[in-house]
């Protein structure tokens, strides 16, 4: 394994890779402190510049906006108490009064710290239990398959929302946009309705740029006309020494940020739920097992490394499903999904065993780009401070023409932009709905999943439906599905009034 | 009904007529007896209609829970300018249906400079002359370094 990632790191320190790092870090750092900018738009929107590079230099870029823009929300959290990303809703709650208090450098100097310590704890992680999750699931055949995206659909669809109805719903019509096109197996073509351009269905990552990227543009309009200037907080950098914090205070901190990245990562494997949860489940835990729980809210900074550590530590746990099963757990990771087919490489234990080197790669590219976070977001936090007031109505057009680029640029095609467009409003639909769209976008992924591996599970079984429960590790899965949809049915029923129960008993 | 109940009636009817509209389709498949390309399309559709049902039922049941005519105590207030979103989906649809017979510099260039109008703040001097530079520096600079730095085939349109 040493062997192997010495190999990774001597393939990311060439002067390219090194480079596109820096500058995924830096670019990431922005959409992830910019709010309404999204790590999901960021990805998408740098996936085009991607098609002509190599494998590893793409998917060193891919990583690094995914670390940069993961943590980036702390800049807003913290200098507008506006979270810049769902991840760093709990930051703001310290990080806001310690701005307030006129600490706010203090604050970014440890947001910035026990992020950059979260990530690396949750690449170690990854780098440990990746190889042998991904040494047990090559024993995996259909039965198994099947039964774990069945298993990952009704977790993403009972967690990731409020209501279960919702969310399942959210994730059937995913996986109905995914029956478009040649059915597996038998080949037959499904609602296709005489297009050629739909043989092949939808292109993943067109329904992810329009579901995450162009209904927020959209959803953007509805108040951009009516919106003030952003109003950055101003800090002064020069009169902090080091991070703005004593050894004291970090040494201190440390069994809160251990627990709190250890949180992260357990949340980020998954589906489903990720860093949005994870900062705020964080934050709870590190109140109840404070000595001075009264103190959190009023700008102390247990609150602000719970949140930051448990946000970024999700990374290597997302990245942990998706790739040793090829599951993604969220937006970020789907995109990352579609970033990874678009250079030929599926994500699965085969992947370990085909491209071990490029597997290593990986995760040397991780680590380098957290190194690198921690460097730019410290020095380079006057840019992104002033990047911050950049207006939305010239930004959001931009990143539409850059979405419109990539989508045009998968195939030359201008029916991949209309296709955008349309799961673009069909995202912004459910906005509106409120409908999460997280469980549509893994159930257009894990729906094709599912069903060719119920195909060829059946095929093996000779049509018996009970190849699937017998199989020991397909039938725990499957059970567990049926549980988790179970406790969320009688979770949502004992919160309903007494009134209610009554009237229907 | 207020704004919240309304809206829940109104996704489960959408997942309702979504779910028949699918399952309608879903009729037309060639058969092949057994488990075939039309068991999981089958399967979902009844889940869809299941659901909207569900949905429905839910949204009766928080009707009846809160009482009719209870329409004051819907959180949400928002202002919504649906004008500009409306506007909006406009542009992208003329920008993109437009974009292989113009070309994407000159048609990037005229949605940008028309898409900053649309969203420019209220009550704010339009400055045309920054749009109309910003729209051609951008839709230039997207131009030439998708096409000649990353390889990337763009529609030149009249320029080709």
């Amino acid at each position: 394994m040493l062997d192997l990632l010495q190999q990774g790191f001597a393939a990311v320190f060439t002067l390219q890779i090194i480079g596109f790092v820096t500058v995924g870090v830096a670019v990431g750092i922005i959409f992830g402190a910019v709010p309404g900018l999204t790590a999901v738009m960021a990805v998408a929107l740098c996936l085009p510049l991607t098609y002509g590079m190599s494998a590893a230099a793409g998917i060193s870029l891919l990583v690094a906006l995914y670390i940069g823009a993961t943590s980036g929300g702390l800049i807003s959290a913290i200098l507008l108490k506006i979270p810049g990303t769902p991840a760093s809703i709990a930051t703001t709650f310290d990080g806001g009064p310690m701005m307030e208090k006129g600490e706010g450098a203090k604050a970014l100097g440890v947001g910035i710290v026990f992020s950059f310590l979260g990530t690396i704890v949750s690449i170690a992680a990854l780098i440990f239990i990746a190889p042998s999750l991904a040494k047990a699931a090559l024993s995996f055949g259909p039965h198994e398959y099947f039964s774990i995206a069945i298993f990952s659909l009704t977790l993403i669809a009972t967690l990731s929302s409020g209501s279960m109805i919702k969310g399942l719903f959210s994730g059937v019509a995913g996986f109905v946009f995914a029956t478009v096109g040649i059915a597996p197996v038998d080949a037959i073509r499904r609602f296709t309705f005489g297009q050629t351009d739909l043989n092949n269905g939808f292109e993943i990552l067109t329904v992810l740029v329009g579901v995450f990227a162009i209904s927020e543009i959209i959803g953007v309009a509805e108040k951009v006309r009516h919106e003030g200037d952003i109003v950055t907080g101003s800090v002064n950098l020069r009169a902090i020494k080091g991070f703005g914090f004593s050894l004291r205070e970090f040494f201190g901190q440390m069994p809160n940020a251990m627990r709190s990245s250890v949180i992260g990562i357990g949340i980020g494997i998954l589906p489903g739920i990720g860093a949005a949860t994870s900062n705020l489940i964080s934050y709870v835990v590190a109140k109840k097992r404070s000595r001075h729980p009264e103190k959190f809210g009023t700008g102390i900074i247990d609150g602000l490394v719970a949140s930051e550590a448990a946000n970024n530590a999700g990374i290597g746990g997302a990245m942990i499903p998706l790739l040793t099963l090829g599951i993604p757990g969220d937006g970020v990771t789907a995109i990352m999904l579609g970033g990874f087919l678009v250079h030929g490489i599926q994500p699965g234990p085969m992947l370990f065993v085909t491209q071990g080197p490029l597997v290593y790669t990986i995760f040397a590219a991780l680590v380098v780009a957290t190194v690198m976070m921690l460097v730019l977001e410290f020095y380079g936090l006057r840019i992104f401070i002033r990047l911050l007031a950049v207006p939305k109505h010239i930004l959001l057009p931009i990143i539409l023409v850059l979405c419109v680029v990539g989508a045009f640029g998968l195939s030359s095609r201008v029916f991949d932009v209309w296709t955008i467009l349309l799961f673009g409003l069909i995202g912004y639909g459910f906005v509106k709905l409120k409908v999460p769209a997280a469980p549509f976008i893994l159930g257009f992924i894990l729906g094709p999943m599912a069903e060719t591996n119920l195909r060829r599970g059946l095929m093996l079984s000779d049509g018996d439906f009970l190849g699937f429960l017998t199989n020991p590790i397909s039938g725990v899965f499957l059970v567990l599905a049926i549980v988790s949809v179970l406790w969320h049915v009688i979770q949502a029923w004992r919160g309903r009034p007494a009134k209610a129960r009554n009237a229907s008993a | 009904m207020n704004d919240t109940k309304k809206r829940e009636f109104a996704l489960g009817l959408v997942m309702l007529c979504a779910g028949l509209a699918y399952l309608f389709l879903t009729f037309d498949l060639p058969r092949k007896g057994g488990i075939d390309a039309s068991f999981v399309p089958y399967v979902l559709g009844f889940f869809m209609v299941t659901l909207g049902a569900m949905q429905l039922a839910a949204a009766r049941r928080m009707a009846v829970a809160s009482g009719a005519g209870s329409a004051t105590n819907d959180v949400e207030a928002e202002r919504v300018d649906y004008t500009t979103v409306l506007r909006t989906v406009g542009l992208i649809v003329a920008y993109v249906a437009l974009l292989g017979y113009v070309g994407f510099p000159i048609m990037t260039a005229l949605y940008l400079y028309a898409q900053f109008l649309v969203l420019s703040p209220t009550g704010r001097k339009v400055n045309h002359v920054t749009y109309g530079g910003i729209a051609v520096v951008a839709a230039a600079l997207i131009y030439v370094t998708f096409r000649f730095g990353f390889d990337l085939l763009l529609p030149a349109g009249l320029l080709g």
